[in-house]
This record gives structure tokens, C-alpha cells and sequence, in this order.
């Protein structure tokens, strides 16, 4: 169930969330095949923080969200909207799913494989614009827009490498991430040194303690 | 003890015999702008109550559901998708109106194959014991002349361990809300039924019809001594709905 929200707006939240995905769904064909190939399963979210559960059923041609589903599910995750948000955008779901905080049950590559569809999806925004607009202004703005969206893409970025180097290099804010990982490396060598001397010194006393007890 | 011959059609007490006729008149006159009023009367928030009928009431594929007071279809659309082709729906109104735009909405919206229509008194339904995996009566209940006499009839046609879930109007938790909502009720549905429908008369019925409808905690036990198991509601919208739901055991 939802954890403390109201059954209403739980249930408003989700059907405008799942209108949203099923309008994407829409104007991508090869996202729309990926995800038949998961029907049947169902996926549960149960977020903790905040409290809130969501039950995710792929069919043909579309998303099904739920905020109660009695049934059997197909794989279960458990964790916090932070930890969710990672996996969502994780290049890697499986090396998340590993190294994040989320706890799962059930079988992981349906998950793996409604991850990456839903990652990947290729929304062709050209139809309803040409639907809207008619051939020829249709296809001019979809152009348009493409091109804008591409070089927001790579201003974006090439603007996050250039803040980086200059965080790192010019401004020196924050050590470059090698630098950093060097010191962590030498923080763990001494970190096991202290750990050996201490062991040692403890040794040491304890010897004494023995010699002074003969003497 | 002679049997009680009288009921309630509004804030009027009637004869039984006559409520059936008297509720089907009012359906007939705002059967054509059923699903228009419906939107603006409740702000599209109908939707979201049937949404939450629907997740509560667990079908799956190739289970059988029957929709009583179906109506328009909102109900039977949505589960005509989720039971697919292997499952059935079947449509239930008493009113050949309301009957005949739902079966035509769905019809023309391309509903069909898993879909049957049948005019049928809740109180009576025909169709055989243990014949649904799950039934639905969504702002039906109040117009039944005699809603015991229906909870026994759909305890009877669903399968042990079928699920009942009404959806009704009901008693707000909040005083503030209940005023707010009176004033709503008597004073713009009637206006808005004029305007839109041509039909103050049958909006009036309707919010004197919530309000004579038994609250909460006393359909419940309705439910509960018509022999539904596990009976549990859920308040919506500050109770102004609830959703009941009792299983078979």
C-alpha cells in the first residue's frame, strides 16, 4: 500500500506518472517491443524513504502502475528514492544492483532488462509534431529541436569537463580524482601500519608484564 | 411481523414496488450525459476511485468479472483489458439506457470479444453459483431497492474467494468537509444538472440518495451478515467514497 500517503493521491500520482510512460511508450516502437517481452512480470518497488510502494507490470505496448497488487511478483527492490534513482540512471544496473544499497528479491534480469529499455528509450518526438503540424513544419521543427537537443547534449557535457578541470586544475578546490586516490591508498597503508605497531606494542608489554612477574 | 413495504427513494419514502421504476427514470433521463456530468461533478476525480477499485480488486488475467451497475463501461473497459482474451467481462445495468451507451461506448472504442451485456436486477442476478472470480458495483448500491436482498445474490453468483468491491458514496470524516460538501450537493449539483443535463430533479435525487445511503462502518456489517468474509473499506477523497471489500469464503 502507500505507507502514510492518501489512497487517493497515491493513486492520482500513479496514473499521471503512468499516462506520462505510456505517452512515451507511444513514440518509441523499439522500447514498445522491448517491454512486451516482459509481460507478465511484475516488478514491486517498495520505497522507505519516503514511504511509498509501486507495483510495475509491463504488457503489450504499455505500463502498468499500481499502488496494491496481491499477486505473486517477479522480482522485488527495496531501498530508498535515492538508491531507486541510481539504479534508474545507472549505465550498469547490474553493477548497481551489486554495489548499490537496494535490497532485491526474486530474479534480477527481468529487472535488469525493464531498466535498460526504459534507460534507453529512443522517443521519436517527429510523429505527434507532424500529426500536429502538418509534413513539412512538422519535420522542420523535429529537426530543429533534434539539433538543439543534441548540442544541449554535448554543451552540457563539455561544460561539465570544463568545471571539472577547472575545480581540479586551475582553481585547485578539490583534488583531481587520481591525487585523491593516492592519498586514500596512503591513508589505508598507514591506517595498517598503526593497526601492526599497536599490535606489536601490545606484544611488547605483554612480555614485560610476564618478566616482571618472574623477576 | 409484517414485512416493511416501504423504502427510500431520496429523502421520499416509497412504495418497493415502485423504486425500481422511479430509480430507472431518473437513469434514463441522464443516461446521454452520464459520463459528462460525471467529469464535472466530481472534477475527474471518479477516474482516480475506479483506478483504486481496480488495484484493490486483484483480477488478473483469465479471471471472470461481473460489473453490476456498470453503467457506461468505465469499469468493464478496464478490466476487459486486464482479464484479456481468455477471461470475461460481463456488463450488468438494470437500466436499458445506461446499458445501451455503455455497450455502445465500448463497442465503438473497440471493446469486444471478452465483453458481454446484460440488463439485470442486482437483486436477482442470472447467473449460475460460483460464477465470477470478482464482482463490481461502483455507485450502484444506493439505488437498490433492497441492498441485502443484493449482497446475498452476489455472494451467491461469486467463486470462493471471489471478491466483492463497492464503490459508493459514503460519510465524510470531517465535519468541516461534511458542511462544505452538503452545501455542494444541494445547492451546485442540482444547478449543474440543469444546465448541463436539463435535469435538476434527477441531481437532486442523487445527493438525497448519498445521504440516506448507510455510512461506513454500517455497510460493512451489511456485508458482513450477507456472509462476505475479511470485510474491509477504505476511505477516498475524506470518506466522501469508500470502497468496501468483502471475499467468499
Amino acid at each position: 500500500m502507500a505507507g502514510d500517503i492518501n489512497p487517493t493521491l497515491h493513486t492520482a500520482g500513479l496514473a499521471a506518472a503512468e499516462a506520462a510512460m505510456n505517452r512515451a511508450l507511444e513514440l518509441a516502437p523499439a522500447g514498445r517491443a522491448a517491454l512486451a517481452e516482459l509481460e507478465d512480470c511484475v516488478f514491486a518497488l517498495h520505497c522507505t524513504a519516503p514511504q511509498l510502494d509501486v507495483f510495475l507490470q509491463p504488457g503489450s505496448g504499455s505500463i502498468r502502475l499500481m499502488g496494491i497488487y496481491d499477486g505473486p511478483v517477479t522480482t522485488s527492490i527495496r531501498g530508498q528514492a535515492s538508491d531507486f534513482a541510481e539504479l534508474a540512471t545507472a549505465n550498469d544496473p547490474a553493477a548497481a544492483l551489486i554495489n548499490g544499497n537496494l535490497e532485491l528479491h526474486g530474479d534480477s534480469a527481468p529487472l535488469i532488462e525493464l531498466q535498460r529499455t526504459l534507460a534507453h528509450l529512443d522517443v521519436d518526438w517527429e510523429a505527434p509534431l507532424v500529426d500536429a503540424l502538418g509534413d513539412v513544419a512538422g519535420h522542420q521543427l523535429a529537426t530543429l529541436l533534434k539539433g538543439a537537443f543534441s548540442w544541449g547534449r554535448q554543451a552540457s557535457a563539455g561544460l561539465a569537463r570544463q568545471l571539472e578541470e577547472f575545480i581540479h586544475e586551475e582553481a585547485r578546490l578539490t583534488p583531481p580524482r587520481l591525487e585523491l586516490e593516492d592519498f586514500y591508498r596512503e591513508v589505508h597503508e598507514l591506517q595498517m601500519q598503526v593497526e601492526r605497531i599497536e599490535l606489536r606494542t601490545a606484544r611488547l608489554r605483554k612480555r614485560l608484564h610476564e618478566k616482571a612477574d618472574k623477576d | 411481523m409484517s414485512e416493511k413495504k416501504t423504502t427510500h427513494f431520496g429523502y421520499k419514502e416509497v412504495d418497493k414496488d415502485s423504486k425500481a421504476d422511479m430509480v430507472a427514470d431518473v437513469f434514463h433521463s441522464v443516461a446521454a450525459r452520464y459520463d459528462l456530468m460525471n467529469d464535472l461533478m466530481s472534477a475527474g476525480i471518479h477516474r482516480i476511485w475506479k483506478r483504486f477499485t481496480i488495484e484493490l480488486s486483484g483480477v488478473r488475467k483469465g479471471n471472470s468479472v461481473l460489473d453490476i451497475a456498470g453503467g457506461t463501461g468505465d469499469l468493464a473497459a478496464k478490466f476487459s483489458r486486464i482479464v484479456g482474451t481468455e477471461g470475461r467481462v460481463v456488463l450488468a445495468d438494470i437500466n436499458q439506457s445506461m446499458l445501451e451507451v455503455g455497450r455502445d461506448k465500448l463497442l465503438d472504442t473497440g471493446y469486444q470479444g471478452n465483453i458481454e451485456f446484460v440488463q439485470a436486477d442486482a437483486q436477482f442476478l442470472p447467473f449460475p453459483d460460483d460464477s465470477f472470480d470478482c464482482i463490481t458495483i461502483a455507485f450502484g448500491l444506493r439505488n437498490v431497492t433492497e441492498k441485502e436482498t443484493a449482497l446475498r445474490s452476489m455472494l451467491r453468483v461469486l467463486k470462493p474467494g471471489g471478491r466483492l468491491l463497492v464503490l459508493e458514496f459514503s460519510k465524510p470524516e470531517n465535519e468541516v468537509l461534511s458542511k462544505a460538501y452538503d452545501a455542494y450537493s444541494f445547492r451546485l449539483l442540482p444547478l449543474m444538472g440543469k444546465l448541463v443535463a436539463n435535469d435538476a430533479e434527477s441531481y437532486q435525487y442523487l445527493a438525497e440518495s448519498i445521504r440516506m445511503h448507510p455510512d461506513q462502518d454500517t455497510l460493512k456489517e451489511m456485508m458482513e451478515d450477507a456472509g462476505f468474509n475479511r470485510v474491509e473499506y477504505h476511505n477516498m477523497t475524506g470518506g466522501i467514497v469508500a470502497l468496501h471489500r468483502g471475499v467468499k469464503a
